[in-house]
């Protein structure tokens, strides 16, 4: 452990591998891989759970996915469960992406897509062409154009990110009118479209329609690298703007690539789950705990996101069976308690 | 070759390490052979009528300056005469209103900030690391503008970390979190940072300030150290006794003009002293240096500005 021990003359930074495949040189992070590994046996812990839950034996479900068994097992997994297990995965991953990718461009932990109100933009949007006014548009593409309204809102306003505390505030202030009107727009429909609208408010992942889920993989596609690219230069941005400048981030193309990536993925997530706001909060959380507070931890978050969510899903789907709990209820009540316990338990930075 | 350098991050490691950890090194320039000989590599430093401001407030008003190569240039002056101004526009923190800073005689403007980033390291005022950041971890960032996403760590790398935290005496602190420093400690460890960026030029806002004597000291002879190695130095620095002490080059500045420059024995006068601080003293000479010092001040500003 003392620094006089003899160091090779290529050796890594201390924690990470030094991988070199095929004339490159790529830097992995010890902890955070077997973070990752951690998050990905769980995912596949929790989704074996799910989807055999109930009724389904393991082995059968096993074989069902294979395509072997009884029409009613093979519909219920293949046209329920699976559907809605993918659409839990990659909405989780689209959130935690995006709490983590948030919280690094405003410098605060608070700094979410779900406080920030890119949520409730989405939300709005979504809401006033199911209630409001009727248009021939997708949910997905009504939520990106809120969810974009509420972020270059709350960026151009609130100081162009680089005041992470006057970001927040204004965010939360364009969030909280977002709100009121998706609820002005309910209170004054009728019942039945306000019924077909509910969903958006509260988060669910029951009967999403295969299109939006679809539109969520792929722009996840897209984002996913790109969001692990910039994550060079979003390390930085944790020190000071003359800081950044100083080690050659180009600062204000950094801080516009990362939030158009927020949006993105937050819109098209919350088109199929609703705004399930408290996952880009606590995802992000998570990861950095497991990976110890270095870095951005862009994958494990996303890997958390998509473990929180088929969670609160599962738990939410058989707890009251056959009453159903919306996602967004579950996740509200055991990571609000979670999150409040990782924050309080931390003695010191960098204990963990 | 030469005599290796003491704080080259090129050279290999010299001999047996003088002891560490204490503070007790102002007497470490005495028994390192300083070879008097041109850098590895240099770069120049210039603004021509360059005109800073924040909103609608100018600072800095078409000021044309040459930084001396391989010395350490002071910029002193009262508070808000725009010397840190002038380090932000020099260091492309702040972008010009007008006219233009010159690096290697091209426009700092044009150029990508990546490359500027390994010809230039700046310490603002003030710099905070994120939580729990180890020393060692904070000097790695000093090599971000030569990572690539294709070449993320080379051995060159590893060695210049090594160099750095080697010629700033931080090797027993390399795993210890920066919050858990002293101030001087935390202040090496942000200079080992720029080392390791391994550039010609350093730009240092109030390197000392929020310091005691010793940290005070300690940190003024690296900056000293560092300089003998051919690094071009420019610091903001309040204190005009250390700036006349350690600096080749003063830059004084006053409602953001300069109007006095030069050598420190030469430019520092009693009149210089009243001009820009409204202080009326006695100027002697130290022992020694021949720096000046400042005795019997006497304030006699009624004005505000």
């Amino acid at each position: 452990m003392s620094a006089t021990a003899p160091a090779s003359a290529n050796d890594a930074p201390r924690g990470y591998w030094c991988l070199r495949p095929a004339g490159l040189t790529l830097l992995v992070h010890r902890r955070g891989a077997w973070a990752g590994l951690l998050l990905t046996a769980m995912i596949l812990a929790i989704a074996t759970g799910s989807l055999s839950s109930g009724t389904i034996p393991l082995a059968e479900t096993v074989a069902a996915l294979a395509g072997i068994g009884d029409p009613v097992t093979l519909f219920m997994l293949h046209e329920l469960r699976v559907p809605r297990l993918v659409a839990g995965l990659l909405s989780g991953a689209a959130l935690g992406v995006g709490g983590c990718l948030l919280q690094t461009l405003a410098r605060n932990r608070l700094a979410t897509p779900g406080i920030i109100g890119i949520d409730d933009g989405a939300t709005a949007f979504a809401v006033a062409s199911i209630v409001a006014i009727p248009t021939s548009l997708a949910p997905p593409m009504l939520a990106l154009m809120g969810a974009a309204t509420a972020a270059a809102l709350a960026f151009g306003l609130g100081g162009g990110g680089s005041r992470g505390y006057r970001f927040i505030v204004v965010g939360i202030a364009i969030g909280a009118l977002f709100g009121a009107i998706t609820n002005f727009m309910l209170a004054r429909t009728d019942i039945d479209a306000a019924n077909l609208a509910y969903p958006w408010t509260v988060g669910s992942l029951n009967a999403r329609s295969a299109t939006t889920v679809a539109t969520l993989a792929a722009c996840l596609a897209v984002c996913l690298p790109i969001a692990k690219m910039l994550g060079r230069d979003l390390q930085l941005l944790r020190f000071s703007d003359a800081i950044a400048i100083g080690l050659g981030t180009r600062l204000r193309r950094t801080r516009i690539a990362i939030l158009i990536v927020t949006v993105f993925v937050t819109a098209t997530a919350v088109a199929v789950a609703g705004p399930v706001g408290l996952v880009s909060l606590a995802a992000p959380e998570i990861a950095r705990h497991l990976t110890g507070h270095r870095g951005v931890p862009v994958i494990n978050s996303a890997l958390a996101g998509a473990m929180l969510m088929i969670a609160a899903d599962w738990v939410g789907r058989t707890a009251f069976a056959p009453v159903e709990i919306p996602v967004g209820v579950i996740t509200a009540v055991v990571g609000g308690p979670y999150l409040l316990w990782i924050l309080l338990r931390e003695p010191r930075p960098g204990g963990g | 070759m030469t005599t290796p350098h003491a704080l080259c991050v090129r050279c290999p490691p010299r001999g047996p390490q003088p002891p560490s950890g204490g503070r007790a090194k102002a007497d470490m320039t005495h028994n390192i052979p300083m070879p008097a000989q041109a850098p590895a590599k240099s770069s120049t430093l210039q603004t021509r009528e360059l005109t800073l401001g924040y909103g609608e407030r100018t600072i800095v008003d078409r000021l044309t300056v040459q930084i001396p190569e391989a010395r350490i240039t002071a910029i002193v002056g009262p508070n808000g005469c725009g010397k840190s101004t002038l380090l932000a526009g020099m260091a492309r923190i702040l972008s010009p209103r007008a006219g233009t800073v010159l690096l290697d005689g091209r426009d700092i403007a044009g150029m990508p900030t990546r490359e500027v980033a390994r010809k230039l390291a700046l310490l603002p005022q003030d710099a905070t690391a994120p939580d729990g950041l180890t020393v060692e971890e904070l000097i790695q960032f000093g090599r971000q503008p030569y990572r690539g996403l294709m070449r993320q760590w080379s051995p060159q790398d590893a060695a210049i970390v090594r160099a750095a935290l080697r010629a700033t005496q931080l090797e027993p602190l390399a795993e210890r979190p920066l919050d858990s420093l002293s101030g001087g400690q935390r202040q090496r460890a942000w200079i080992a940072m720029t080392v390791a960026q391994d550039t010609p030029l350093l730009l240092l806002d109030e390197p000392t300030s929020a310091l005691d004597l010793g940290h005070q000291i300690e940190v003024l002879e690296l900056i000293r150290e560092l300089s003998r190695q051919g690094k071009t130095i420019i610091m903001v620095i309040h204190d005009l006794a250390s700036a006349c002490r350690y600096a080749d080059h003063i830059i004084a500045m006053r409602d953001g003009e300069i109007i006095a420059e030069g050598d420190p024995a030469g430019v520092v006068t009693e009149e210089l002293v009243e001009k820009l601080y409204g202080v009326r003293c006695t100027l002697l000479r130290e022992p020694g240096t021949g720096a000046p010092l400042i005795v019997n001040p006497v304030s006699i500003r009624h004005d505000t500005d």
